[in-house]
């Protein structure tokens, strides 16, 4: 009852900012660059609009996924060598901070002239991905000593077997966590690594569109990626709930 | 409760019958507090032998020192001085062989592996084929035979704890060590299952080492209570209890029992009366 209207009153609230987005527009409050939101929908429904989004979406959604994958990898990977090594850990730790810290925007003109500008955006989405999953892996690699590390222990595991049938079990929860960052992170730094020259994609679409003043065709692009992050997110928000219920 | 699992009576002795199971010679623990204090002198030369076979229990209120003897003899620390021997070697020694098992007051269970897979898990530890047969017989032993396929979550902290007994006893250990495996369970819960592991052991009389404060869970289960006192934590006085096992309602319900447990109970409220 009380979950029916929970739903019901967000249902509400985003049909209200709906109807304030599509008023403002009507009216032109807020000027030539608010278009109505019917106007962006019908836009993205109709021809070319349909085609241009969907040929952009792919190609930022493909450099995303590979950005994506390889920074799960290397933050999987860094965080378990802080595992496996100790001493490495404080040195990795400090260079993923010092890695996060650098803003995107400076990045880019750097990774242009040394990947290229058609690798910019995958290597900038690796570098937001693999960042969230490395907090969240290291974090739940060093949760404090359980009286099952004593009982593992106890039983004479060997480190190998501690790892495979302890730690990285325990770890799965957080793994998804990062990873519900992870891909918001990543199509967010394909968007950006596409301004620096890409030649398809979001990012492209933004700056073209910008340019040549093409209001409606922005709006449609900025809430085509905005969609694909929420569902990323939401669906990847799903699948760590579904593990927290299995792993622990 | 089966007789599958227990066709052994003896305890398993191993090869070096000629030393004691455990074996404690003047132990002092000491715990680093920071670099201005004293460290903290948690035992204070602490002697203590187990045959083969028998059952002891440490006794003793909370911060005595009792847990860190268990811990010192699972290999989890190490003396500050003096000497821990199990089965005559280094714990490590015997931990490497894996012929150990331990149980505490948190069940410590995977939480994401069944009833069945958590009592599996010292077979795969040890990188042993995991004999079927003996998983369910132990499962049966602790009266979870319908429960194989449960997760932790799923069932009672007594049953969790059930689990853990099992697990423990899983490879046959050479020494058994429970550190108030009951100890978070309600007063009925924890009778019925010392009843139980009572019974379980007479059969098997693994070497046990029990850590409690609770006086009549020791006097019950226990060949010998060492009753422990605080802080430095030093050896007050031993028991024997030398009842016959197993040992049923009928003793617990005896003179004899609680003439024993109300005179630790006296000793453990005034420990100065009983140190020797």
């Amino acid at each position: 009852m009380t979950g029916a209207r929970r739903f019901g009153t967000g249902v509400l609230g985003v049909g209200v900012l709906l109807g304030v987005l599509e008023l403002v527009g009507r009216t032109g409050a807020a000027g030539d660059t608010w278009p109505p939101l019917s106007s962006v929908l019908s836009y993205g429904a109709g021809e070319p609009g349909r085609v241009i989004l969907a040929r952009a979406t792919r190609a930022t959604v493909a450099e995303a996924a590979t950005g994506l994958l390889a920074g799960v990898l290397a933050g999987v990977a860094a965080a378990g060598l802080g595992l496996v090594v100790p001493w490495l850990r404080a040195g990795m730790s400090q260079l993923a901070v010092l890695l996060s810290t650098v803003p995107l925007i400076a990045l880019g003109p750097v990774l242009v002239t040394t990947v290229g500008n058609e690798r910019t955006p995958p290597v900038i989405a690796a570098l937001g991905a693999g960042f969230a999953v490395f907090v969240a892996m290291s974090s739940a690699f060093s949760a404090p000593r359980t009286s099952l590390d004593d009982v593992f222990e106890v039983l004479g595991a060997s480190r190998a077997s501690t790892l495979a049938r302890l730690r990285a079990p325990a770890a799965v929860p957080a793994f998804f966590d990062g990873l519900a960052l992870a891909a918001p992170a990543a199509l967010l730094g394909a968007v950006v690594g596409e301004w620096f020259g890409a030649p398809r994609g979001i990012g492209v679409l933004l700056v073209s569109s910008m340019q040549n003043f093409a209001v409606v065709q922005l709006w449609a692009a900025a809430l085509c990626v905005s969609l694909v992050s929420l569902a990323a997110y939401g669906t990847l928000t799903g699948v760590r709930r579904a593990s927290v219920r299995r792993f622990t | 409760m089966s007789g599958a699992v227990v066709d052994n009576g003896r305890p398993s002795r191993g090869t070096d019958a000629g030393h004691a199971a455990v074996e404690l010679r003047g132990v002092v623990k000491e715990f680093p507090l920071s670099r201005r204090r004293e460290p903290l002198r948690a035992l204070d030369g602490v002697d203590l032998t187990i045959a083969h076979g028998e059952f002891v229990a440490l006794l003793g209120p909370s911060g005595c020192g009792k847990s860190t003897v268990l811990r010192m003899i699972a290999g989890l620390e190490a003396p500050t001085a003096g000497s821990v021997e199990v089965a005559g070697g280094a714990p490590a020694a015997l931990i490497e062989r894996h012929r150990l098992g331990v149980a505490f007051q948190d069940a410590a269970l995977l939480p994401w592996a069944t009833a069945w897979d958590n009592v599996a898990l010292p077979f795969r530890l040890a990188g042993r084929p995991v004999p079927e047969e003996r998983v369910r017989a132990l499962l049966e032993t602790v009266g979870l035979e319908g429960f194989a396929r449960a997760r932790p979550k799923q069932l009672s902290g007594g049953m969790r704890q059930r689990i853990s007994i099992a697990r423990a006893m899983a490879l046959e250990p050479d020494v058994l060590l429970l550190d108030e495996p009951f100890g978070a369970l309600d007063a009925v819960t924890r009778r019925r299952l010392n009843l139980e592991l009572g019974a379980v052991w007479a059969r098997l009389r693994t070497t046990t080492v029990l850590v409690t404060h609770d006086v009549a869970e020791a006097v019950q289960l226990a060949d010998r209570v060492v009753v422990m006192t605080g802080r430095p934590g030093a050896l007050a006085h031993v028991e024997p209890v030398s009842a016959p096992r197993p040992r049923g309602e009928d003793f617990t319900r005896g003179h004899a029992f609680h003439e024993v447990v109300d005179r630790l109970v006296a000793l453990l409220d005034d420990p100065s009366d009983g140190r020797r």
